[in-house]
């Protein structure tokens, strides 16, 4: 099998996962090739508008394993490959001068026990390292119930170390990954949490999670996120709305991916990181999903309007940041500002908030922007509600963020 | 008449020379390089200040590093008038030291705000989407277009990331190349190079046939979202970006 055939069947499968991120971490080039920016470059676009930084392959799609929604499960019927150290080394460095690439993201299919397929990975990111001096970014997912000894090498060579939960209840995976126990995921969040530092995973640890395979409501997913933000100091959940791939009794039909869905819950992973937002603030057992037509922090204000209209030359930042229209850098501005000049109306534009959404919750010295009769919920829902539908109907349901 | 004064294409001529008006309590219709064609009811004023790098250090002093490369920033611009806008801007650093980032309802700190984060973007956007290839000599060559002239701040990156390869950066807008010998990069205008190496390396088809392959396998048919696409790489880049050329 040519390099060719090789490439394109291991990126396909390697496809379905969503972080690309490769921002969080530096290393100078010290003799070598390449070092990696803290911020984090994109350095293509494909064709699904989602970025590509980083060159994002299997070592092999062979896999002993056999969990209901993926490409690679062992009962499917598809070409199987398998990458040699070399053949990766010798990709990985011509894509990264040529500037395609930021580093590599190896992943990788179970071949005969997790030991082995990490052994596997450890000696081609050796070899990038060492061999090849090689200083740009590597993302290396962690293979569950590898021993920690492997755990413990990987993760000196890599920027980031993940291991994905897949789904957000024991039953779902219990369900379609009856060879996967979410021990073992648990496992290796807890050591990666436990040994993290400059030189052990500096860019810190994501997981994914599939959204719309099992019958978890956004409530279940979220509680999760959270948990796990707080118990395992992720740096990213990644969502990723499930696509059929295989055909199966225990899989839902979907024409569509729920893209929509999916968005929702990156806007609310948003709010609990940056935003100062508690999961109970957002969804409750009487209300367990987010409402499709309206993002989560409109949501929020509008059930809670006695909390509007905020005054913007005094409320606290983070009154600030509840106000839709309002974001993190625009928050940030406006109390920077507020120390040297009494903010009016016309500013705030300059200031990057979003004054259609942000003029019904705000005061502005005291003064109410819009006529007072717009202040209730009914208008400024039919309003924003209007808006959002137009964008969703604009990307034809077909929205992202990452 | 109006006054336009006359600089040196380069920062610190420009600095000193709004500083030298400033200094003098004389207000500029307006401040242009050399190349600039003047109309029937303009003056050019040339006032031939020597070039004087201390001007940096004592912006750097009296108002901080951050607002010195803001600066900076906007001279690299393609603003009509970015010379004007750095001249009331410095007017204002001159007032409110350390503290005049904070005044964004000037419209001069608004606009060096504006204009800083757009150079800055653009410079991003290049370092991610600057395309070399690896001529038979084993030079790495790249060719580029952007609106703002980010040629050095691009050059910065790459001489610290392959700080140990030949490369060659061009920019087509400007007709500058940047030239990096393992220790430094120059620039040298189009004009003054003789002859230009551009023959491919024997591997440098496999390596484009490769990387197109993985660009065309790794979207999600699912998700297609062509709209999404050109938010995030905007068409003017595609001429030069090896895995967009064909789609154009």
């Amino acid at each position: 099998m040519g390099l060719q055939e090789k490439l394109m069947i291991l990126a396909d499968s390697a496809k379905y996962d969503a972080s690309c991120s490769s921002s969080g971490s530096t290393r100078k080039s010290v003799g070598g090739i390449g070092n990696v920016a803290t911020y984090g470059i994109c350095h293509s676009f494909a064709a699904d508008g989602r970025c590509i930084s980083l060159l994002k392959i299997l070592l092999t799609n062979c896999c002993i394993f056999d969990c209901k929604y993926c490409l690679n499960r062992r009962s499917n019927n598809i070409k199987r490959a398998v990458f040699t150290p070399e053949e990766i080394c010798s990709i990985t460095l011509n894509f990264y001068r040529r500037n395609y690439i930021e580093g590599l993201f190896l992943s990788s299919g179970i071949i005969k026990s997790p030991d082995y397929t990490m052994e596997l990975m450890i000696e081609t990111i050796f070899l990038l390292r060492h061999k090849y001096h090689f200083n740009g970014y590597i993302h290396a997912k962690a293979i569950p119930g590898a021993s920690e000894s492997l755990l413990k090498k990987l993760g000196s060579l890599t920027d980031r170390l993940s291991a994905n939960v897949e789904l957000p209840t024991e039953n779902g995976l219990k369900l379609l990954a009856p060879n996967k126990n979410s021990k073992n995921v648990t496992q290796i969040m807890q050591y990666v949490k436990n040994n993290q530092s400059k030189k052990y995973v500096p860019a810190g640890q994501s997981t994914q999670m599939i959204i719309g395979a099992t019958k978890e409501t956004d409530l279940d997913i979220m509680q999760k996120s959270s948990n796990m933000y707080d118990a395992f100091q992720l740096k990213r959940v990644f969502y990723s709305a499930y696509i059929p791939i295989n055909k199966d009794n225990l899989l839902p039909s979907l024409k569509q991916p729920p893209l929509v869905r999916e968005n929702r819950l990156y806007q609310a992973d948003w709010l609990l990181r940056y935003y100062n937002f508690k999961v109970a603030d957002l969804l409750s057992p009487d209300q367990p999903n987010f409402n499709i037509l309206i993002d989560p922090k409109a949501d929020y204000a509008l059930r809670h309007l006695d909390e509007f209209p905020k005054e913007i030359n005094k409320c606290s930042y983070y009154d600030l940041l509840k106000i839709p229209g309002v974001g993190v850098k625009s928050a940030e501005r406006i109390v920077k500002s507020r120390k040297h000049f009494t903010i009016h109306y016309e500013d705030l534009k300059r200031m990057g908030v979003v004054l259609k959404r942000a003029k019904y919750f705000i005061l502005c010295n005291g003064k109410y922007v819009v006529p007072m009769e717009f202040f209730n919920k009914n208008f400024i829902e039919s309003n924003v509600v209007l808006e959002e539908k137009n964008i969703i109907a604009m990307k034809s349901e077909q929205l992202r963020l990452f | 008449m109006q006054n336009v004064y006359i600089y040196d294409d380069n920062f610190i001529s420009l600095l000193n020379l709004i500083y030298y008006l400033l200094k003098h309590h004389i207000r500029p219709d307006n401040i242009k390089d050399e190349s600039y064609q003047a109309n029937l009811f303009e003056n050019k004023i040339y006032l031939f200040i020597p070039k004087d790098e201390k001007i940096l250090d004592y912006l750097r002093q009296y108002a901080g590093g951050s607002v010195v490369r803001r600066m900076f920033y906007v001279f690299l611009s393609n603003e009509n008038n970015k010379e004007l806008i750095l001249y009331y801007f410095f007017l204002n650093a001159m007032k409110y030291r350390y503290k005049v980032m904070g005044y964004r309802n000037l419209k001069c700190v608004s606009e060096v705000f504006r204009i800083s984060e757009y150079v800055s973007h653009e410079s991003h956007k290049m370092k991610g989407f600057l395309r070399f290839k690896e001529l038979h000599n084993h030079v790495l060559y790249a060719e580029m277009e952007p609106t703002n002239d980010v040629l050095f701040l691009v050059s910065c990156h790459f001489a610290k990331r392959l700080g140990n390869e030949l490369w060659i950066i061009k920019d087509n807008k400007r007709k500058i190349l940047s030239i990096y010998d393992k220790k430094q990069f120059i620039f040298v205008s189009e004009s003054e190079v003789k002859f230009l190496e551009k023959e491919e390396s024997n591997e440098e088809k496999r390596f484009v046939s490769l990387w197109k392959t993985f660009y065309n396998t790794i979207g999600i048919t699912q998700r297609k979202n062509e709209r999404c696409r050109m938010n995030f790489m905007p068409k003017k880049y595609w001429k030069y970006i090896t895995e967009m050329k064909e789609e154009l």
